[in-house]
């Protein structure tokens, strides 16, 4: 078992980790930097298993993480391949250029 | 694992079997219709084996999935849905010139995602599940961005989808974690006698929070719905005809299971705000829809209002009375099944009048400005679809309105019944408009093609509309059935 006040601090860290993350999604107009903000906030909650499983003593916490690497490999495949469209479309990779739909 | 496992896991296996034979196919030689034959086969032969399984009780498969009556409903229920979403695609890909064969594997990819979600009973099954089906999803609205007919919507669209669904899914994880954090278990049913009981400390309450908030973003419950007008509009119609069926359908089966099974109703402050959820739903949905003159933006609004009524069966499962609870569930069911239908519909025939070689999509009021007087058959079908919509009586629509209507009674919800009237007043003065404009004389030159309707989409459609009539007037063999299927949930 490991010390219960350790735990705070990881998720703590972990959840600094994921605000700065949604900080970066809202505000990084760079798909680029939006894609690593995704990936931080994807991370700490890799971060936040990692913890809770070492906590209770078991693998599922690392289980889990591996499925949220997979995960975000997987996504980042598919979101590289809009980028680029993005890039041959408006030779830009900012997501300003994106403005006909009105959300 | 053991040989009943595997036959009871035997149609996911064989869902999975569609996307790697097509992907080893297309890689050497490209046929969309032997692509479109195989996909069909693969989802008829899984609801088959799903079908037949129907009456064998409970079988957990793996710690990950369960396969019991309810799971086997909905499975089934995916199945035929996206094998009429696949049929009624064909032609609208065949006139494209973009890559044909990647949309078959793509959906089968989803439906895997979908089948598996409503199969989970742990988290690692129900989020490798949502996840599955979300990538797919997000690729599929994409990569129809190549060729002559690309439209710069579809690359907005998504774009937008693609990264608030990363986000989604980030907040669904860290609120797994947290629970997971507070408790040291993943499966639904070991949280049961957890979960708001002993004084639930606030890891598992923001827990629990976060993971309501993920999956709002994937129903698209208002204040998370900003994406779904614009995704809808986007995504090229045979696409927005899955993504709103099946990935609303799936994600609501296992919101239900998940907070049945977890006892999640418990936590007091989670439901008070779903309630307000479901309020606004209602409204913003309804009130937002009025104002579009866009068909697909439009129905994405209305959408959102039929997931808000949705929450009024489903917030009416909280209550303590047993025979309140059941009435409320089977209501939900009830409505998931009446909305695929009407949807697929309105979709469906979106999806027929749409000419991709001219790279716009009958989505303006002016392609169905006199409708009745050039296609009557396609004409009828959607104003039944879109009466069902409204709620009219002997369609689906209605007696699912009326199901869900009797279940907040039932648990006394006022507010939320209350919404419910003035919302569905609301609808049908935006579903009427467009019947009225159907009804208008033609103008002289129709901005329809004057094409065939292909024989699948004929045939497609004519069942659909069927269905829609037969269960309206003779509801009770799918009340039966229904019934049946989510008395396992408890």
């Amino acid at each position: 078992m490991v010390d219960v006040a350790l735990i705070d601090h990881v998720f703590i860290l972990a959840a600094i980790l994921f605000c700065l993350g949604l900080v970066g999604v809202l505000v990084r107009r760079n798909i680029i930097f939006m894609l690593i903000s995704m990936e931080i906030m994807l991370n700490a909650a890799g971060l936040a298993f990692i913890a809770a499983g070492s906590a209770w003593g078991q693998p599922d916490g690392q289980v889990m993480f591996l499925a949220v690497v997979t995960l975000g490999a997987a996504e980042v495949a598919v979101a590289l391949g809009l980028t680029l469209l993005l890039f041959r479309r408006y030779q830009s990779v900012d997501v300003d250029n994106l403005k006909e739909l009105r959300g | 694992m053991t040989m009943t496992e595997l036959h009871a896991l035997l149609p996911i296996i064989v869902i999975a079997g569609i996307s790697v034979v097509l992907m080893v196919m297309t890689a050497f030689f490209r046929h969309q219709r032997l692509a479109s034959l195989i996909t069909y086969g693969g989802f008829i032969a899984a609801a088959v084996l799903v079908a037949g399984q129907t009456g064998s009780g409970p079988q957990q498969a793996t710690p990950l999935l369960i396969m019991d009556e309810y799971s086997r409903f909905f499975s089934l229920v995916i199945l035929v849905t996206s094998l009429a979403a696949t049929m009624l695609a064909y032609d609208y890909l065949r006139r494209s010139d973009v890559f044909k064969e990647e949309y078959y594997i793509l959906l089968s990819l989803a439906v895997l995602g979908a089948v598996v979600l409503v199969s989970s009973n742990h988290f690692a099954a129900f989020f490798i599940g949502i996840e599955l089906m979300s990538v797919s999803l997000f690729a599929m609205v994409g990569y129809m961005v190549q060729g002559r007919t690309r439209r710069a919507v579809t690359l907005e669209a998504s774009v937008k989808y693609m990264i608030l669904s990363g986000v989604s899914s980030s907040f669904l994880l860290f609120g797994i974690a947290l629970v997971y954090a507070d408790f040291g278990v993943l499966s639904f049913s070991g949280l049961h006698s957890l979960l708001g009981l002993h004084s639930t400390s606030s890891y598992s309450q923001i827990g629990a929070a976060m993971i309501v908030v993920g999956l709002a973003f994937k129903l698209s419950w208002v204040p998370f719905h900003m994406w779904t007008p614009d995704v809808y509009e986007g995504a090229p119609v045979p696409v927005t005809a899955f993504l709103a069926t099946v990935s609303k359908v799936s994600v609501f089966a296992i919101i239900v299971r998940f907070f049945i099974e977890s006892g999640a109703f418990r936590l007091e402050a989670l439901v008070q705000a779903l309630v307000w959820i479901a309020v606004l739903s209602m409204l913003v949905g309804n009130g937002l829809a009025l104002l579009q003159q866009n068909i697909k933006r439009l129905l994405a609004y209305s959408s959102i209002a039929h997931l808000g009524y949705l929450m009024v069966a489903f917030i009416a499962i909280a209550g303590s009375n047993l025979a309140n609870t059941n009435l409320a569930v089977e209501a939900t069911a009830f409505y998931l099944v009446a909305y695929i239908v009407m949807s697929l519909i309105a979709f469906g025939i979106i999806t027929t009048l749409s000419s991709p070689e001219r790279a716009e999509e009958a989505e303006t009021l002016a392609h169905f400005r006199g409708l009745f007087w050039q296609k009557p058959g396609l004409a009828t079908a959607m104003g039944l679809a879109l009466l069902s919509l409204a709620g009219i009586p002997l369609t689906i629509g209605f007696v699912g309105k009326f199901y869900v209507f009797a279940a907040g009674v039932a648990g006394q919800l006022w507010l939320l019944v209350g919404v419910l009237i003035v919302g569905s007043a609301l609808g049908l003065y935006y579903y009427l408009r467009l019947i009225m404009e159907m009804c208008k004389a033609p103008d002289t030159e129709p901005a329809i093609s004057r094409e065939e309707t292909p024989l699948e989409n004929r045939v497609v459609l004519s069942a659909l509309g069927l269905v829609l009539l037969v269960i309206g007037i003779f509801p009770n063999g799918l009340i039966t059935t229904v019934h049946a299927a989510v008395a396992v949930l408890r």
